[in-house]
């Protein structure tokens, strides 16, 4: 009994372990390769298969970061309006209504919001040296650039003096809207990423939705609905607004939030508004 | 036999069929793999002891490669980088499965049982299969690898990821122990 003849016998007997077919059954094997590959996740050379995207998930974070940014931008526009009261002009505007917009050029008692296409009178052209003229320096021009920018501080005598405002009721509710814009905004972004789970954010999110539907309302009632532009962006707002609110309301389905969908798209909810609300607001600068 | 006819593939077919494979050309993989399959296909066959089985796991071995071979660095030839896929994929589908093991029993419980059968299944054969099914994991893919499906000591430990002394070791293991478990048969390789 050697170890030889031993491995020998045993490499000999074992031949007919688990002994495989004569014919390897090549095709079937390649064409479920095939199939698999084509069914499954694309393949991706240069290591591991194609995963998935990781889905971003919006939480509660992002909705506070939208409340936070509204809650700058109202904050900022207060600032600046202070800062614009306490100058030395007594012309200036004695009250937060009448406290220019940030990104709004005021022209001849006319505000005009970037974004809008009233075409500024001619009286307000930048070469005019005239100091009672009433145009926006260059601390109050706009942000998001265009051609109803008021004055260009290089070539204004008047740039070192503050601004010399007429107060115009006007500029009042064109601050209202454009904040009202910007928490709209930011709104259907938050209920766009909302989980449907969290009934926490669902009643933040109405809650948040509901002042805004009221403010909207105002503001069609406002001078500001007279606008031809903004009204009917105002008048779709108004719709979504109400169908968030009622969606969010205990014994709404799910194809309530298709139908929400469906009117945003339709009516270009989302892109009209980040069109009407000016760089600046829109950082809440 | 077959399996010589990839062995004499020479780096430089391995790398230019690899980098058509990356480049996407259809034609390079089908090539890929009429080179390789059979090899693969046996070892899995001899290990898992079930042609569907077989099947699914040369099939799971391909598409692994394919998704992969982007990543290989030539640091092995590619028949010892497709039988490590092969490898790894196979094993861990019978763990997985166990459908094949279920004859599978400790090393210790083989030899009783092979003892306490030898009146009941005297043909050799089986025996054999049985002992070579009790051997545990490691010892039984160096026996069947190398034994019964030929490869290399160099093989093996690249394809397991074992050095080569740890090869011949589990190797000299397995036969140990079949030894004692086919004792009763010991006239046969005797004579």
């Amino acid at each position: 009994m050697t170890e030889e003849n031993f491995e020998k016998f045993l490499k000999k007997t074992a031949q007919g372990y688990n002994a495989p077919p004569v014919r390897v059954p090549r095709e079937e094997m390649w064409a479920a390769i095939q199939a698999k590959r084509a069914a499954g996740p694309r393949v991706v050379y240069g290591g591991g298969s194609a995963s998935p995207a990781p889905v971003r998930r919006f939480g509660s974070k992002v909705w506070l970061g939208a409340a936070a940014a509204a809650m700058l931008l109202v904050a900022t526009g207060v600032g600046i309006g202070r800062w614009t009261a306490s100058g030395p002009t007594p012309r200036m505007a004695a009250s937060r209504n009448d406290l220019p917009v940030p990104g709004v050029t005021i022209s001849g008692g006319q505000a005009t919001a970037p974004g809008t296409s009233s075409p500024a009178p001619a009286s307000t052209s930048t070469s005019n040296p005239e100091p009672n003229r009433n145009v926006a320096t260059g601390r109050n021009q706009t942000r998001a650039g265009g051609s109803n920018v008021a004055s260009n501080p290089t070539t204004n005598p008047d740039r070192a003096q503050p601004a010399r405002l007429t107060p115009s009721p006007t500029s009042a509710y064109q601050l209202t809207a454009m904040q009202n814009l910007s928490e709209a905004e930011a709104l259907l972004t938050s209920f766009r990423s909302r989980s449907s789970a969290d009934q926490q954010m669902d009643a933040q999110l109405g809650t948040w939705a509901r002042q805004l539907l009221t403010n909207t309302r105002l503001l069609l009632d406002s001078p500001v609905g007279d606008d031809p532009q903004r009204r009917p962006l105002l008048q779709d707002l108004e719709l979504v607004l109400v169908q968030i609110v009622q969606q969010l309301s205990p014994g709404s389905t799910p194809q309530d939030r298709e139908l929400i969908e469906k009117t945003m798209q339709d009516n270009h909810v989302m892109t009209r508004l980040r069109t009407a609300i000016p760089a600046g607001a829109q950082r809440g600068s | 036999m077959q399996l010589v006819a990839y062995e004499s593939r020479s780096s430089v077919n391995d790398t230019q069929l690899i980098t058509r494979v990356v480049a996407g050309d259809a034609a390079a993989e089908r090539e890929l793999y009429e080179t390789y399959v059979d090899r693969i296909y046996r070892l899995a066959f001899r290990l898992a002891g079930d042609d569907e089985l077989a099947r699914d796991f040369t099939q799971a071995t391909f598409i692994r490669a394919f998704e992969k071979i982007g990543s290989f660095r030539g640091e092995s030839s590619l028949s010892t980088w497709l039988h490590s896929i092969g490898l790894s994929v196979t094993l861990n589908g019978l763990r997985k499965t166990k459908r094949i093991r279920g004859r599978e029993s400790p090393i210790e419980e083989g030899i009783s049982v092979g003892f306490a059968r030898e009146e009941a299944e005297p043909d050799l054969k089986e025996r054999l299969a049985r002992a070579i099914d009790s051997l545990s994991e490691k010892y039984r893919t160096v026996f069947v690898m190398h034994d019964v499906e030929g490869y290399t000591h160099d093989e093996i430990s690249e394809a397991m990821g074992i050095p080569v002394g740890t090869s011949k070791s589990h190797l000299f293991q397995a036969r140990s122990k079949l030894r004692v478990m086919l004792a009763d048969f010991a006239p046969e390789w005797v004579s």
